[in-house]
This record gives C-alpha cells, sequence and structure tokens, in this order.
C-alpha cells in the first residue's frame, strides 16, 4: 500500500525538479532576449552621427533623410547582422560539439571556417562582376563543404571516432590558413588589402542584400536542427547507446556536418574571421542551463548574438571614431568571461 | 763577457727592429689603399649615422621606392640585383628587368644577395628586420636603409644617396625640381582660407589615413583637411557613418592597383570609383552627391611621385586656383626628365 503512494510521492518530486530545472533554462532564455534587446536599442543609439535613441525610433518611420539612411542603412544591417552572425557560429559550434562529441570543436577549430574563409578570399580575389556577393558565398558553402567532407572521409576511412574528426579537422584549418597566407603573399597589394580587410573581420561592409543571403543560410537550418536536438543528446551518451536507443548515428554525423558548414559559411562569408565565438558560446550556455540541445541550441545562439552585438557596439564606441576590429574585441570580452566561468564552476558540464 | 752581453743584447734589439719593419710594410700598404678609399658618415632613415666605405660600384635596391631615385641619379649601371616586383613591371622598368631578382622587397634571398657580392644593400627603414645587417654586415655587405616615400624626409634622403654614389650633382637637380614644385604648389595655396573636408581612404576599405602617414601628409600639403587629422594612429579603421557624420567634401580612394604604367583602360578605376559611391547611405555625403570622388593609384600615391598625387590633390581640391595647371605635365617631366622613359598609363580617375 505504501510503496505506490512512495512511487506517486517520488515521481511528483521528479516532476517538479524538472519543471523547476525547465523554468530556469527559459528564464535564462527570456533574460539574453531582454539582455539583446537591451544591447540592440544601446547600438541603435549610438554612432559618430548625432541621431540619438529618440532620433533614430523617429527614423524607423521616416522615408527619407538623412537620419533615415543612417539608421535603415548603416546602423540596422550592423546591428542585425551581428545578431545573424553570432547566432550562426554558435550554433554551428554547438552541433559541431555534440556530433563530434568533443569540448574542442568549433567552427575554426575544425578547419570549416578557414576553408570557408579561403573560398569567400578566392572569390573576392578572382571573383567580379554584378554577382560577386552570390559567388563569395557559394564559394565559402563550397569550401566549407569540400573540408568537412574530406574530415568526414577521413573518419570514414580510419573508423569515425571523434578524436580522428578533430585532429582531421585542426590539419585541415592549417592547410587552409596557409593557403589563405600563400594568396596573401603572392597577390599584389590591391589582393592583399581585400584580404587583411577580411581578416580583420567587419561588420562595415554590410547591407540588406548580404544580409538576406546570409539569413537564408543561417536560419532556414535552425528548426532541422531542433528537430534533432534529441538525437543531439544521445550521442552525449557514446556512439553505442545511441545506436541502442534508435539513433543512426552515422546518418546524424553526417547530416549535421553539412548543415552546420553552410551555417557557418553564412556567418563568415560577408564578414570575415570573428573567432572564438563558436567555441565558447555554447560552453558558455552549457555551464548556465546544461547539456539538453532542445535548450542548448537556441540559448547558444541567443549568447553568441550578445557575444558579437556587444563586441561590435564596443568596438565602434570605446575609441570612436576610430574603430577596434571586431574579431580583437570578441577575443577581449569572451575570453575573461569564459575563464570566470571555468573557475565558477561546481560540476563538470562535459 | 760583458761584450758578448752587449752584442746579444744588440743582436736581438736588431732582430726586433727588423720584425717590426717586416710587420709594418704590409700594415703600411694596407692604410695605404684604405686612403685611397674614402670613408663617409652618413644618416639614414632611422636616424642612424653609419660609416660608408666608397666607392659604392655594386648594388642590390630592393625597394622600388629606391631604385626610381637610383635611376633618378643616373646610376641604373650600378644595379646588380632588384626584387622580384621589378620584373613584374617590365615596361617602367626597360633597362633593369632583366637584373637578378633577390627575392621580395620584405624578404630577400640573403644567399643569393651574397652571391651577387654588392658593396651595399637598400632598403625601407623597418623592413626587412634587423636581421639583415646580422646576415650581411659579416660579409663586408653595407646595409643602408633609406625610405623615399615620405615628403618630408625626401629630399635628405635623395641628398645622402647622392653622396653615397657620387652623384650629387644630379642629387641637387632632382632635389631642386622637388623644392621648385612644392614652393610653387604651397605659394598658390597661401592665401586660401576655406579648406575642403576631405576623407582619405587607404588601399584597405573603411581604413582611413591619420597622423604619420603618407595619405595624411600629402592631403594636408595639396590644401585639404582631411577629417581624420586628429586621430592618434596612423591607419585606423572607420564605420561608415562617421564619413557620413562628418560630411567631406571630397573623398580621395587610395588603389594599389600595381602596373599602372602599362595600363590603358581606367576601367579597374572608375570600378572602384563606382563601388565608393553606391556604399550604403553614403548618398547623403557632400563629396557624392557633387560627384568629387576621386580614385588615385598608389604609384603617385606615396614614393617619390608623392609630389604627383599632391598636385592632383590640389588641383581636385582648387580647380579655380589651378585652372591652368595639369599635373598630368607635371607628372610627364618627371618621368622624361628624371627617369628616362616616356610618359604614359592611367593613374586617377575621373582624368581631369
Amino acid at each position: 500500500m505504501c510503496i505506490p503512494h512512495f512511487r506517486y510521492f517520488y515521481m511528483q518530486e521528479i516532476c517538479e525538479q524538472y519543471r523547476g530545472l525547465t523554468g530556469r533554462k527559459v528564464s535564462f532564455m527570456i533574460l539574453l532576449v531582454v539582455l539583446l534587446s537591451g544591447v540592440g536599442l544601446i547600438a541603435l543609439s549610438q554612432g559618430a552621427s548625432s541621431v540619438g535613441l529618440k532620433d533614430s525610433f523617429a527614423a524607423l518611420f521616416e522615408d527619407s533623410g538623412v537620419a533615415h539612411a543612417i539608421v535603415w542603412k548603416l546602423r540596422l544591417p550592423r546591428i542585425v547582422m551581428a545578431i545573424l552572425v553570432g547566432c550562426g557560429l554558435a550554433i554551428a559550434g554547438t552541433v559541431f560539439q555534440a556530433i563530434l562529441r568533443n569540448p574542442l570543436a568549433s567552427p575554426h577549430t575544425l578547419g570549416i571556417g578557414s576553408s570557408a574563409g579561403f573560398g569567400a578570399v578566392m572569390a573576392i580575389v578572382f571573383g567580379g562582376g554584378l554577382y560577386k556577393e552570390y559567388l563569395i558565398a557559394g564559394n565559402a558553402f563550397l569550401f566549407a563543404l569540400l573540408s568537412s567532407s574530406l574530415i568526414l572521409g577521413v573518419a570514414k576511412l580510419k573508423r569515425s571516432t571523434p578524436e580522428t574528426m578533430i585532429l582531421a579537422g585542426i590539419a585541415m584549418m592549417f592547410f587552409f590558413s596557409s593557403l589563405s597566407s600563400l594568396f596573401q603573399y603572392m597577390g599584389t597589394m590591391e589582393e592583399v588589402h581585400e584580404i587583411v580587410f577580411w581578416f580583420f573581420g567587419s561588420l562595415s561592409k554590410v547591407g540588406w542584400k548580404e544580409i538576406s543571403m546570409a539569413s537564408v543560410m543561417i536560419l532556414l537550418p535552425i528548426p532541422l536542427l531542433l528537430k534533432w536536438s534529441w538525437d543531439f543528446n544521445l550521442l552525449a551518451a557514446g556512439d553505442e547507446s545511441a545506436k541502442a536507443l534508435g539513433v543512426n548515428v552515422t546518418r546524424i554525423r553526417m547530416v549535421g556536418l553539412v548543415v552546420a558548414s553552410l551555417i557557418t559559411a553564412g556567418a563568415i562569408c560577408f564578414t570575415g574571421v570573428i573567432g572564438f565565438i563558436g567555441l565558447v558560446s555554447p560552453h558558455i550556455t552549457r555551464m548556465v542551463i546544461g547539456g539538453d540541445h532542445r535548450f542548448l541550441l537556441p540559448a547558444s545562439a541567443l549568447v553568441g548574438s550578445v557575444l558579437v552585438l556587444t563586441a561590435d557596439t564596443l568596438g565602434r564606441t570605446l575609441w570612436a571614431p576610430q574603430v577596434i576590429p571586431i574579431g580583437i574585441v570578441t577575443s577581449f570580452i569572451g575570453v575573461p568571461f569564459f575563464f570566470y566561468l571555468l573557475m565558477k564552476r561546481t560540476r563538470e558540464y562535459w | 763577457m760583458e761584450l758578448l752581453v752587449i752584442m746579444k743584447r744588440t743582436l736581438i734589439v736588431q732582430v726586433v727592429i727588423l720584425f717590426l719593419f717586416c710587420l709594418s710594410v704590409p700594415g703600411k700598404a694596407i692604410t695605404g689603399q684604405d686612403n685611397r678609399m674614402e670613408l663617409i658618415k652618413v644618416q639614414d632613415a632611422q636616424g642612424t649615422t653609419l660609416e660608408v666605405r666608397l666607392p659604392v660600384k655594386k648594388l642590390v635596391v630592393l625597394t622600388s621606392d629606391a631604385l626610381e631615385i637610383v635611376r633618378a641619379l643616373k646610376a641604373e649601371d650600378l644595379v646588380v640585383g632588384i626584387n622580384t616586383g621589378i620584373v613584374k613591371d617590365p615596361l617602367f622598368w626597360p633597362r633593369l628587368k632583366h637584373r637578378p631578382a633577390v627575392g621580395r622587397w620584405s624578404e630577400p634571398n640573403y644567399e643569393l644577395i651574397a652571391e651577387l657580392n654588392p658593396d651595399m644593400v637598400i632598403s625601407y627603414a623597418r623592413h626587412p628586420g634587423a636581421e639583415m645587417e646580422k646576415k650581411l654586415m659579416p660579409l663586408g655587405i653595407r646595409v643602408i636603409r633609406l625610405d623615399f616615400y615620405k615628403i618630408r624626409t625626401l629630399e635628405k634622403e635623395v641628398k645622402t644617396l647622392g653622396r653615397i654614389l657620387k652623384k650629387e650633382k644630379e642629387a641637387k637637380e632632382l632635389t631642386a625640381w622637388y623644392q621648385r614644385k612644392l614652393s610653387w604648389v604651397r605659394e598658390k595655396l597661401k592665401e586660401v582660407n576655406d579648406r575642403p573636408a576631405v576623407y582619405v581612404e587607404s588601399y584597405t576599405g573603411y581604413h582611413t589615413t591619420g597622423p604619420g602617414s603618407g595619405g595624411n601628409e600629402i592631403c594636408v600639403l595639396a590644401g585639404g583637411h582631411n577629417i581624420a587629422s586628429n586621430f592618434s594612429i596612423p591607419y585606423p579603421q572607420v564605420t561608415p557613418e562617421w564619413v557620413l557624420a562628418n560630411n567631406p567634401d571630397v573623398i580621395i580612394k587610395a588603389t594599389s592597383l600595381s602596373n599602372c604604367y602599362a595600363m590603358a583602360d581606367p576601367g579597374p578605376l572608375r570600378t572602384t570609383r563606382h563601388r565608393i559611391m553606391a556604399r550604403p547611405a553614403w548618398d547623403n555625403i557632400r563629396a557624392i552627391k557633387e560627384g568629387r570622388v576621386y580614385v588615385m593609384a598608389g604609384d603617385i600615391w606615396t614614393g617619390p611621385r608623392a609630389i604627383i598625387g599632391a598636385s592632383y590633390m590640389a588641383k581636385w581640391f582648387y580647380p579655380d586656383i589651378f585652372k591652368a595647371f595639369d599635373p598630368k605635365e607635371l607628372h610627364r617631366e618627371y618621368l622624361e626628365r628624371f627617369q628616362g622613359i616616356k610618359y604614359q598609363g592611367v593613374y586617377v580617375y575621373p582624368s581631369l
């Protein structure tokens, strides 16, 4: 008689605990959304011109004028692109870490960033004409795919362990970085300067056309990834267990790699190298809300967006009118924050 | 006994004297040769005083800027080694293109230099690094660092090179020409009060030129007010909004296109200008509204020909004052008189 009652009580407690944990996760995401909107508002109101927050809002609904141009053509594209890039890098990082079951995985450490970058640089240097944007994006994706399939191929050939993939990725990173450097070394002055701009990472050249292309590449695959979040969760238990629980491990690994490559290419091709975000955003999020991918994926996307937007806003206001390149700022704010969390954490998250 | 000792001593003294004499003979011969060689003291671009042994008969020139000055001083024949970039511009260097290349200006191949065994290597003040002296000095090769790309120090450096190459007369001719042209521009700009606000963009997009950069130097020389003149670094990155907020009257874009001398079609420069004019929201900038956006090739932007770039700028800033002046003719005069090649190529867009 006692046992069912006890069991019932036990279940209730578990359910409550679960609800409590979920509540924590949801409130973290709400907090991130609030934070992102706050930083967004600050970014909207800050700039070299005298257009402040009030004017910006007024200008949002105007049809013409300088304030309208500043808000609609300069500040908003920057903000939107920062959010997109941060979201893309963080999501890609989360997926890479899940499918390779490795905390070191990220678009850059896997060499996908370097190869997408090399593709973009190649299109920047050799491409031209009206469709240059498409060429850059397409080539970036092509090279991202090339290196990710190479990594997959190597892994398949030599039994697919996450370690081989990471090693192959690191090799890939060095290879494509060297190729880009070779371009720089052999290139004419003009090409070198285009490449330098790209390696600094910058949101200055971004317009709505680039944003629409990047958002297709970054946002469209996200629902698909969310759908797979249970599979990603099961992968964490190891390949054997995941297989036993009905996950097609090989398939999810392959499709995940392709989708994350597409997202990486979208995040990188128009803005250049913005390092570190893809690696730390998932870790930061995991330290706060744990490893359930249903929450981890959207939350780390938000963390990435907040980081990139904050970095860009700081980069263009701290030392105004001089701009500190965004790639530098992301490391400056990301690394100390990451270390703080690393020191403070009480249990193992990985 | 005592006599013997004295004799012995004398013998020793004699032997020693003889020995010393023998030693001194070749010694004297060396010093004699030294006297025939002249030692001069010069100051390089870093302000270091160096002793240089004259005459310099074999020269490796690592920078195209220095090579241009060497040619202007009519010392082309001394050049035994050049950088690999020279070979890519054969029309501009008709007589030097076949000299052996010793690598990139920033990373020469020291083995090749050693093989050519020159008396002297000319390079920029900062590139390559100090390792060049470490490698070449023990081989008896003098390294001299002269920039030739800043108008401020150009005359001094030309004179220094003139002394080193014993081409003082040619150096004087060139510096006199520079002085004449510069003071003419300065004289013309004396009465100007209302200086146009100028946004100068260097080779990389949205990177402007602050104090300490060559771009700022020629912009100020040409009578422009560089909107980045109060910055703290030479090549800062800026936001498009900052340019818009400062609403410049003129925009100058430097392009690092190479081979402008061999170029006949202004297409690439036109594309650069078109891209700048199409930047988002920039249609609100005065310079773009009035079409005062000018693209300038790197050849006349910094380097020995910066004065030609500055002349173009002066004409763009003050079209009325410089109505009768054609910078192209200045360029032609420089190329034909000092470089011994005919004028050709496309260097600016739109052309005047």
